[in-house]
């Protein structure tokens, strides 16, 4: 007849009321787990031997430290017993040797111990391991310890299997992000376009709400193709597939050039953007299309939060090997108990753009990134007159 | 300036076709001649012999820089400029070494996208 685990418990003189239901469910669980016992008394050995296969448990044995290195590798247990004193290699050094050799991995160590033994039990923890047994064995208290180890061991286990799986399930969902946001844009950039054409009367005049109608189009795609150009970014980054292609700019340039193009914006608000450029020529080796689009973004930021009729300041300040470019607003700066979320993702602040315009939250987020990658630095802090100062640090 | 010559303008998407068709017109265009592949293309290319094309890079039956590679075999002196959606650099690149004058990325507001095919047009026709 087959001996069932519960004839088992009986003929142990364990009567199975009193086992809560959880610990029998968990006892069930960790049947099959493997056990490495190593020890070289056969003495001891086959008293825990018997303890733990009667509850299921699969055993293996070994009788020396080298014998232990062996078995492990062999079996790949789900947690070892170690007695310390052992003919060659101790205890101390098998678990030292085993946590070298499998790290994080390794199978938790429980030493076993005289009880009066207690700097076996501290050397022990210092060596790696989990717990120890005190010797002569008590039944019901090694098998708590045991079950407990084993059931951290299958949880961190879960853990770890599930932080793989949320791993490939984000890169799932910004390579899905990444093909939608592609495949919308190309559309939406002609949308945009053909409500340019309705607006400027190129296929003919329209009727004030026939324009209003095509305005809105019009505004509503650019809205919309920015928001999607940036969940494209932050897919992209969050990819890890922001590839830099350095080369020496001169970084003057770069804002003259940014300065011109977003002061035609600037204009509908009645704000200027003021450059004033550095004396000398400063030259770094950056990305220069993504630098331009953390340029753009701050200048763009500026205007946005800056009240009508402001004045944006920028400048550029250091020397060889880092510059910076600071762009100062005219906006309510940043409330202090917002400032930690300010380049994060999706985080838009209580301030909100005075001109109508729209905050995905998204923009210092890539402006971060893509300076960091740069292994530049971007910080905001309010300014002593009110308004606030974006600045870029970039290396030469 | 106006650009009076043939304009091949090739992209599988029709409302791409439309966006830019209204942009050439701008520039005065007037003998503006479509493809929705890069096979068609080929085709309408060797009965017009067109002076500029527009040429997208993604298409079905046959793609942008295959048939950018078949029109620099017929003619060496009709500018080519390249339509992206993302400027992919290795895709820029490539064409750019095939023998394009200049690409244009789809997504440009219409007056940038203007501006620079003026530029191109200006670098490229003019004899003096």
């Amino acid at each position: 007849m087959q001996l069932t685990a519960s004839t088992l418990q009986v003929s142990q003189g364990t009567p199975p009321a009193t086992r809560t239901a959880m610990e029998q469910r968990n006892a069930a669980k960790l049947k099959g787990r493997k056990i490495l016992i190593v020890d070289d008394d056969r003495i001891n050995i086959r008293i825990l031997s018997s303890i733990l296969q009667n509850e299921g448990f699969v055993i293996t044995e070994a009788d020396s430290g080298e014998n232990a290195l062996a078995q492990y590798a062999a079996i790949k247990p789900d947690l070892v017993l170690m007695d310390v004193m052992l003919p060659g290699v101790d205890g101390f050094a098998v678990c030292r040797e085993l946590r070298e050799r499998h790290g994080d991995n390794a199978a938790p160590v429980i030493f076993i111990t005289a009880k009066t033994e207690s700097d076996d039990i501290v050397e022990g923890l210092a060596a790696g391991g989990v717990d120890y047994l005190p010797k002569p064995f008590r039944r019901k208290e090694s098998l708590a310890r045991i079950r407990t180890h084993l059931q951290n061991r299958i949880l961190s286990e879960q853990q770890k299997a599930l932080v793989e799986q949320l791993k490939a399930a984000n890169q799932a969902k910004n390579k899905l992000l990444g093909m939608a946001a592609h495949d919308l844009r190309n559309p939406l950039a002609s949308i945009r376009g053909l409500a340019e054409f309705l607006c400027d009367g190129t296929v003919g005049q329209l009727t004030p709400d026939q324009l209003d109608l095509a305005n809105t189009i019009f505004e509503t795609s650019q809205s919309m193709l920015t928001l999607l150009n940036e969940l494209l970014d932050v897919a992209t980054i969050e990819a890890g597939e922001l590839k830099l292609h350095k080369e020496p700019q001169n970084l003057s340039d770069l804002l003259e050039k940014a300065v011109y193009l977003n002061n035609i914006n600037a204009a509908r608000k009645n704000t200027k953007i003021v450059y004033s450029p550095p004396e000398e020529a400063p030259i770094v080796r950056v990305d220069q299309a993504k630098i331009k689009q953390v340029i753009d973004n701050l200048l763009s930021n500026a205007v946005k939060y800056s009240p009508p009729g402001s004045t944006v300041n920028v400048r550029i300040s250091g020397y060889h090997p880092a510059y910076t470019v600071a762009v100062q607003d005219q906006g309510p700066g940043i409330p202090e108990n917002e400032r930690h979320q300010l380049f994060k993702d999706f985080m838009t602040l209580s301030s909100k753009p005075t001109g109508g315009e729209k905050a995905t939250g998204l923009g210092l987020a890539i402006c971060r990134k893509i300076v960091e990658a740069h292994r530049g630095a971007i910080t905001a802090t309010n300014l002593p007159q009110g308004g606030c100062e974006f600045s870029v640090m970039l290396p030469a | 300036m106006k650009y009076e010559g043939k304009i091949l303008l090739v992209d599988d998407e029709a409302h791409v076709r439309k966006f830019i068709a209204l942009i050439l017109k701008q520039l005065g265009a007037t003998a503006i001649f479509e493809a929705a592949n890069g096979r068609d293309a080929v085709e309408v290319f060797q009965r017009e012999s067109p002076n500029l094309v527009l040429l997208d890079v993604n298409m079905p039956i046959q793609d942008g820089i295959q048939t950018l590679r078949e029109i620099r075999q017929l003619s060496t002196d009709c500018v080519v400029v390249m339509l992206t959606s993302l400027a992919n650099r290795q895709t820029v690149e490539e064409a750019l070494s095939l023998g394009a004058d200049n690409y244009i990325r789809k997504d440009t507001p219409k007056d940038e996208i203007l501006a620079s095919l003026r530029q191109t047009i200006a670098e490229c026709f003019t004899t003096d």
